[in-house]
């Protein structure tokens, strides 16, 4: 399974590669954003690039500055987001959103 | 949630002037918004995503150019995914070891275009807030009981793309044709909150 | 801080009322104010990212309490009043 990568077009290196090991952000900000409570300071790994968008955070408040950047459709295990489950949760994520995890 | 309240007449009221304001001010047309409301209740219905799904299920290669990219793929069948803002559309598969299913846990985004207008129960708090958490019990609330090994994904459309499952072709219908095999496909499946 | 939106894993909502209802809008108001929201966008009063906050930032008890279009209308209402098109208070009674 793999979107076109629209990410190439702008000549823009993705930082993140299919397989890569992440973890979200643990922040709370006080303003819109489109990663859930329930995903902060997870480990995930990523699928794939999903081509990039104006960051929502800032695109929310307005502001002609919104930087773009790419989209990564992320797969979490239930265990690591709730401590039990099977399954699996796949969300897509800002860039921003993510930081790389030492394993 | 409830569709309606006791306050309906007063929020139609409110609507009405905020309309009139609108329209006063240059903003919109009344029979720009007439037109958007018929616009939305007639084009769109959830027999776009069963035509896809009918046409995967009997053309392999048209099936693997969905699975990589939905909007081309969708595009070849003169239907669209869009929205108010741009968007992909990922088809996910279920196979006989996998089941997915889709949800929008922040607000209620949904492939409109595809499947039509969403169900009450898809913007529910219940059912945004527990199918992420606990999907089998969520699934059998909707008469879905899976096999244990079955691997379940939840797909959390929390960016602009928009997701839409591709169900399981139920066995015996080798003799379909693609109309009769679209009929066989039901919203729910498409969201992932049914099998056929 | 999280908004009352953002209910992923969250306890207490109850079982899924799966009634397949095919209407969309349960009152031609509700219609009037998809379409008014989709118009403002699309003339870009607004964004859809300024939209998806401005429902956001309803207070959570009026959030839970209010139906799916309620919560729009509350959002458009609150933007039209910060980007200056309506006068605060011009669609309160």
């Amino acid at each position: 399974m793999s979107l076109r990568a629209s990410s190439m077009t702008d000549g823009r290196a993705d930082r993140y590669a299919p397989g890569a090991r992440v973890r979200t952000v643990h922040h709370d900000p006080p303003h819109h954003t489109r990663l859930p409570r329930y995903a902060r300071g997870k480990r995930g790994t990523v699928i794939e690039p999903e081509g990039r968008a104006p960051l929502a955070d800032v695109r929310a408040q307005g502001r002609t500055d919104c930087p773009v950047e790419q989209v990564y459709a992320v797969r979490f295990a239930a265990r690591d987001l709730w401590g039990e489950g099977e399954h699996d949760v796949v969300l897509d994520l800002f860039e921003s959103y993510l930081e790389d995890d030492q394993p | 949630m409830t569709g309606t309240t006791h306050s309906d007449a007063l929020i139609s009221r409110r609507v009405r002037r905020l309309e009139t304001l609108l329209e006063d001010r240059g903003i919109v047309t009344g029979a720009a918004v007439d037109e958007a409301i018929d616009a939305f209740l007639t084009g769109a219905s959830a027999a776009g995503g069963a035509r896809v799904v009918a046409r995967a299920w009997t053309d392999p290669a048209f099936r693997a150019r969905l699975l990589a990219d939905g909007i081309s793929a969708v595009t070849e069948l003169g239907l669209s995914a869009g929205g108010v803002q741009p968007q992909r559309l990922r088809v996910v598969e279920n196979t006989a070891d996998t089941h997915n299913v889709v949800v929008c846990t922040l607000c209620s985004c949904y492939p409109v275009r595809l499947l039509g207008p969403s169900p009450s129960w898809y913007k529910s708090e219940a059912y945004r807030s527990r199918v992420v958490r606990e999907p089998r019990a969520v699934l059998a609330e909707f008469g879905l009981v899976l096999p244990e090994d079955v691997a379940v994904t939840v797909w959390d459309s929390t960016s602009e793309t928009r997701y839409m499952v591709l169900p399981r072709r139920p066995e015996g219908t080798e003799d379909l044709d693609e109309p009769s095999l679209a009929a066989l496909v039901t919203r729910n499946a498409l969201i992932g909150t049914a099998a056929l | 801080m999280a908004r009352m939106n953002d209910v992923g894993g969250m306890q207490g909502f109850g079982p899924v009322d799966t009634t397949d209802d095919t209407q969309p809008f349960h009152a031609d108001w509700e219609a009037r104010v998809f379409a008014l929201n989709g118009a403002l966008i699309a003339q870009k009063v607004y964004n859809l990212d300024e939209f998806r906050d401005a429902v956001e930032t309803m207070p959570p008890a009026e959030y839970l309490a209010a139906s799916y279009y309620e919560r729009w209308f509350f959002a458009i209402r609150t933007l039209l009043e910060r980007k200056g098109v309506v006068a605060a208070g011009e669609l309160d009674d």
